[in-house]
């Protein structure tokens, strides 16, 4: 008989070693894939060329000056969802719904931008962080309350207001917002160059980058050296003892959800401000969701998350530049997601551990 | 402790992978170069999968037949591109990758097209659909809609239950335009029939299309039509033992039963052309918008269970189209309130008819604004 | 091996983290008797049976069946062996029927179920033990009383010879119980054992042949049903070797810090909560409440700490009224406590020593400036403290979760006496630990005694009650039924409390 434990404390070893067979694993596995699909081609395939698809996923994301600042404007929306969602996990608070927040940043912000073209960028600009901010927290908020007060389930409905949100941006670009120039097309009118977030020379890499660092330090430090920051840990690990300790529980979910869902506000706002620089639909292709295993993947740690997210848009930036050397996207996709199989699959086995029952071994 | 462990790991990872990738690319590259200074190289960019069965797998059928047509000219593609923020990357790379001519098949791609042709005057784009041109950028498009109205004289032909189903994407100018144009095909055969549309909100959806196609067939409808990538729709109609037409590409064998006949694109002509004028230096950019008579639109063949008359009728209208005795918008046209909104003899221009935003009379459905 | 026994176990000692569960006992059933296995919550009653049918493995100690060895890896095999365990919560499928469930995951269910002929073999044995079940009933149509018939009939399918009941009485009705008593002892005549696992005194008294005591993981006797009386079995149960509280000074007791007048309050779930509490605490003084649980023990705990609004009456302290001010507030009185469940509200299992230490600290200005928390400070404030108690930890940032219990009582009581608390409430401060750890932790109450702290001492252990207290209350059904000093408290006086009895009463008989 074979039964999982759990462990009392990840084993060090194992935390290396088994994200690393994991890696190797999905690689494998992918390369698999590769391999029967090369056979199908009239011109065969070699072991050699599943290799080369491989490096090629690397040379697209990294191996460019080019590829890094795209594989970089790809992690930012990622690293700031990743910083929002973590502080809600930290404190046991579900937040599915970084991908609203997300959008009802975008939208503040673009409202702003929409509204008032006239402002310099230097009012502009903090006006819009503002207002996406704030709009996300709200959204964020929304779940928050009855989760406070009445204990409903927030997992489920900060679910159901992306859907809100996102088709609250589709109804503004397919009516409202629609640009009187654009033909009826379903997008708003485009931002003017005060309402575009700075970018780092020539590549898109934006200011949106700075926010995630600073707010990385900035969290960093909350967590570990402010009273707040020690109130949402001992919430999160033991309400009761948070509760007997004097701690407001209340209070600090309704703060909690509203700055995780204002950061995940934050990565909208320099999504349609620096990126698509005018509100169209389709503005996240799951940024908020992704956020969710970054997060966890990044055990919740926030110079963690900047790497994971760094790492998963490697992955993306990589997968679309080997399909021009004949790879198909779905081929793409699954090694994409074998990859994450793997990875979190592996954290399956940091956390527990296979024992088998037939052995009287005792773990302490 | 835990944390500077599962830092380590992460750099350890991160030097791993950046390790690989400085070592092999080279060997890679050096493989590719010698062909690569022969061949003209041409790249498209796909929304869908290339076996959608619909809008990409048509542009990968005129991919193709480039790629036949002209034996020195190397293709590629990239299929699933997202509208926005990824296609600018992808397009970057295309050219980085030695690409000097780039189709980008979606209208969401308008944007990212504007800006990569910006910082590359000496590669070629053309863009499918959308309105912005610029020294190196070209549109084009077909006039679809002259072979809606054909596929709708079929369709108002074969109803009788006298509500015809529109599986639609977006309330879109191209899309209304579609409609219309199938609407009037409809009405000039069948005056009493009216033309229901559904919204879907998404052009590549299987699952959705397919629903939307069953809630117009449960209102009544016993003819389904459709402006989707997918032949999702079909089938529902195939399912519940009623008729179709098809979009894109030929979807008789998706639903053999169903299909009356498509209305599909032929890009591969055009494709051969714009090539063959680009290498010859005797491209200039610039909308085109090319009509039936260009075969860049046409009728699949019909289904067997299409009427012999039909098929006179249908063949007679064409013709005309072909000729250009016949344009589709020729007033008196009416919308949905009744009001005349082109007038007896008057032809709407382009336009007109690129931004159109209201339906014709007939037509079972809003736009929302 | 003596073939007079069916079960045999030798030893059993079983440890999870930071509690020693079963420590070296011995328990045998015969064939055809019912034994009562008695025994407070936490005294190790089901881990032992989960052991014996196969659920835990024992760190050491030997099974035997019929006077064979044997090791269960898995229930099945205990099954298999004839042990089968009928828990508290029925592991049944709702939309099955009865026949079905019965049939799930035995050897029978093959692929295809003769329902018809199981049907018919389980109506057959149904009736043959007075078993009242329709195999062909759903499981969602029937009462708990009869679900759990289920269960049991489910095991005498599968061929039990000896049924584990845990404490099947709980979810039943007075009748209910009565009719389950019958059907046992009738099965019993049929040759079948039974262990009845239990608190309830008259239950052992009603129904069993034998019963064994179980106190804080050791079986400390086994007696003959004729032997014994209620009152034997409670003190056997509460601790009998009772020791003269000869380390404790005489109190001095000084103002009165603690009062409630008439506290009422509901409890969680339908068990009676607290009804028209009054009591009084003075400096000094320690004030041991004893009580069968689920009479109010935690209730009152919680009311004073709290964390548990009072729906009428009033809680002062120092003649302050704070009756349902927040935990907050009521810890700015002045008031430690010190949990049931020390992992669970005492201390947060995955932080480490100085988070856990600084959980009441960290907002005086002591820790820090503004909203930060100055770690070193807190680092070096955790450190004085673990000095002080002596607490043994590999570091400071370890989460206190691989602690032993009696270094995680111990970094508790740090904490909670680190402020020179007015008022403690302690409950069960020592169960689970060993001697030494115990006498550690009584140790530090009785100086917090002459420190002039007030103390409220909850319970089980009436030999701790006993030598630490002052005073001691007696708790049933959520009414106090009066306070005796520690020199009047007899031990049989406090039994017969515990089970009902007016103080009065007592004193006649």
């Amino acid at each position: 008989m074979i039964r999982l434990e759990r462990r009392s404390a990840p084993s060090p070893a194992g935390m290396v070693l088994i994200p690393l067979t994991a890696i190797f694993l999905a690689l494998l596995t992918g390369a698999v894939f590769l391999y029967i699909n090369g056979l199908g081609s009239p011109k065969g395939i070699s072991w050699g060329q599943v290799l080369a698809v491989y490096t090629g996923m690397l040379d697209g994301a990294f191996g460019s000056g080019y590829g890094l600042s795209e594989t970089i404007v790809k992690a930012i929306p990622l690293m700031l969802c990743g910083l929002g969602v973590s502080i809600a996990f930290r404190m046991q608070l579900w937040n599915i719904g970084a991908e609203g927040q997300f959008y009802m940043g975008a939208f503040a912000a673009a409202w702003v931008a929409l509204s008032f073209p006239d402002l310099p960028a230097c009012v502009m600009l903090p006006a819009m962080v503002l207002t996406g901010m704030l709009c996300g927290g709200l959204w964020g908020l929304i779940p928050a309350v009855p989760r406070a007060y009445l204990g409903v389930n927030e997992t489920i409905t900060t679910l159901m207001l992306n859907y809100v949100a996102i088709l609250w941006v589709n109804y503004l670009v397919f009516g409202p917002w629609k640009d009187p120039q654009g033909m009826n097309f379903p997008l708003s009118k485009p931002f003017t160059p005060a309402a575009v977030l700075p970018t780092l020379g020539n590549s898109r890499v934006h200011l949106g980058l700075a926010f995630a660092l600073v707010l990385a330090v900035a969290l960093w430090i909350a967590l570990r050296q402010s009273r707040w920051g020690y109130e949402v840990t001992v919430i999160g690990e033991s309400p009761r003892a948070a509760r007997y300790a004097g701690m407001n529980i209340t209070k600090n979910i309704l703060l909690v959800m509203f700055f995780s869902g204002a950061i995940a506000g934050l990565a909208g706002m320099a999504e349609v401000s620096a990126i698509a620089q005018r509100m169209q639909q389709g503005l996240s292709p799951g940024y908020g969701y992704t956020a969710i295993i970054v997060a966890w993947l990044a055990k919740l740690n926030p110079f963690a998350i900047l790497l994971v997210s760094f790492l998963l848009g490697a992955l993306q930036v990589g997968g679309y530049s080997v399909q021009s050397s004949g790879v198909p996207a779905a081929i793409v996709f699954m090694i994409q997601g074998a990859l994450l199989f793997f990875v979190l699959g592996g954290e399956f086995f940091n956390r527990y551990k296979i024992v088998c029952t037939g052995k009287t071994k005792m773990e302490v | 402790m835990k944390r500077i462990i599962s830092f380590v790991f992460m750099l350890v990872f991160v030097v791993a992978l950046v390790g690989c990738g400085g070592e092999k690319p080279k060997a890679q590259e050096d493989k590719k170069e010698p062909a690569a200074k022969e061949k003209l190289k041409v790249a498209f960019i796909y929304v869908g999968p290339v076996g959608d069965g619909g809008w990409s797998y048509a542009h990968d059928q005129g991919r193709k037949y480039l790629e036949q047509q002209m034996p020195d000219v190397e293709t590629s593609y990239i299929e699933s591109v997202p509208e926005g923020a990824d296609s600018e990357r992808v397009l970057t790379e295309l050219v980085e990758k030695g690409n000097k001519i780039i189709f980008a098949t979606s209208f969401g791609y308008m944007d990212s097209v504007i800006k990569v042709a910006q910082k590359y005057p000496d590669v070629k784009f053309l863009h499918c659909s959308g309105y912005k041109t610029a020294e190196n950028v070209g549109t084009y498009f077909g006039r679809m809609y002259q072979a809606r109205y054909l596929t709708g004289i079929i369709a108002g032909k074969t109803t009788k239950s006298n509500t015809i189903g529109y599986v639609a994407a977006f309330p879109i100018p191209e899309v209304i335009r579609g409609i219309n144009a199938f609407t009037l095909g409809v009405r000039s055969v069948n005056p009493n029939a009216k033309v229901k549309v559904v919204w879907t909100n998404t052009w590549y959806d299987p699952a959705a299309e397919k629903e939307a196609a069953k809630s117009l067939l449960e209102a009544g409808a016993d003819v389904i039509t459709q402006h989707q990538d997918t032949p999702g729709p079909q089938q529902a109609a195939e399912e519940k033992g009623k008729f179709s037409i098809g979009y894109n590409s030929d979807m008789s064998k998706m639903a053999p039963k169903a299909v009356m006949t498509s209305a599909v694109w032929n890009w591969g002509p055009y494709y051969v052309e714009t090539v063959k004028a680009i290498k010859e230096g005797t491209w200039k950019s610039s909308q085109y918008w090319g009509p039936m008579s260009d075969k860049i639109v046409d009728l699949a063949p019909y289904g067997p269970m299409v009427p012999e008359d039909v098929k006179k009728l249908v063949e007679a209208k064409k013709q005309e189209i072909l000729e250009g005795k016949f344009d589709v918008f020729t007033g008196p046209i009416k919308d949905q309130t009744g009001k005349e909104r082109v007038a007896a003899g008057q032809k709407m221009t382009d336009a007109e008819m690129l931004s159109f935003d209201w339906f014709v009379e007939g037509v079972d459905g809003t736009i929302p604004k | 091996m003596t073939a007079d026994f069916l079960v045999e176990m030798k030893q059993i000692t079983k440890r999870f983290p930071g509690v020693l569960a079963n420590d070296r006992v011995d328990l045998q059933v015969k064939r055809g008797e019912i034994l009562a296995l008695l025994g407070e919550n936490g005294s190790g009653k089901s881990t032992l049976m989960s052991i014996l049918s196969g659920l835990y493995r024992p760190d050491a100690g030997e099974i035997y069946v019929e006077g064979r060895k044997v090791t269960f890896k898995s229930p099945r095999e205990a099954i298999d062996a004839g042990i089968g365990m009928v828990h508290q919560h029925f592991k049944q499928v709702d939309t099955f029927s009865v026949a079905e469930n019965i049939i799930l995951g035995s050897k029978e269910a093959k692929f295809l179920l003769k329902a018809g002929k199981v049907e018919k073999e389980i109506e057959e044995l149904s009736r043959g033990y007075g078993l009242q079940v329709d195999p062909t009933a759903k499981i969602w149509q029937l009462s708990i009383a009869e679900r759990q018939r289920v269960e049991i009939v489910k095991m005498l399918y599968r061929g039990s010879k000896l049924l584990i009941l845990d404490e099947p009485t709980a979810v039943l009705t007075p009748q209910e119980a009565r009719e389950l008593f019958q059907v046992i002892r009738q099965m019993t005549a049929r040759g079948q054992s039974i262990i009845l696992i239990t608190h309830k005194l008259n239950e052992v008294m009603e129904v069993a042949d034998r019963v064994t005591v179980l106190r804080s993981g050791v079986a400390v006797a086994t007696r003959e049903r004729q032997q014994v009386n209620q009152r034997e079995l409670a003190r056997l149960m509460m601790g009998q070797d009772i020791i003269v509280p000869s380390k404790k000074n005489p109190g001095q007791f000084g103002q009165e810090v603690l009062k409630l007048e008439s506290a009422t309050a509901d409890s969680d779930s339908r068990r009676p909560g607290l009804k028209d509490i009054s009591l009084t605490v003075r400096q000094g003084e320690i004030l041991g409440i004893a009580g069968i649980a689920g009479n109010g023990r935690r209730e009152l705990a919680e009311v004073i700490a709290g964390l548990r609004p009072l729906s009428k009456g009033k809680i002062l302290i120092g003649g302050k009224d704070v009756t349902n001010l927040s935990p907050l507030e009521i810890i700015e009185e002045g008031v430690s406590y010190i949990p049931e469940d020390r992992l669970g509200s005492g201390l947060v299992p995955n932080l480490g020593a100085v988070d856990n230490l600084i959980l009441k600290e960290y907002r005086r200005p002591g820790l820090g400036r503004g909203p930060f928390i100055n770690r070193r400070k807190a680092g070096e404030f955790a450190a004085r403290l673990i000095q002080d108690v002596g607490v043994k930890v590999t570091g400071l940032e370890v989460p206190v979760k691989k602690l032993s219990g009696g270094n995680l009582q111990r970094l508790l009581l740090a904490r909670e006496l680190a402020s020179s608390p007015k008022v403690i409430v302690a409950v069960y401060p020592v169960r689970g630990l060993d001697i030494a750890a115990s006498e550690a932790v009584h140790k530090m109450l009785l100086e917090q005694r002459s420190k002039g702290a007030a103390i409220v001492l909850i319970s089980e252990d009436l030999e701790e009650l006993l030598k630490l207290s002052d005073h001691i209350g007696v708790l049933y059904k959520g009414r106090l039924m009066g306070i005796l000093p520690v020199e009047e408290a007899e031990p049989e006086k406090i039994g017969l409390m515990m089970l009902g009895a007016q103080p009065g009463e007592v004193m006649a008989s």
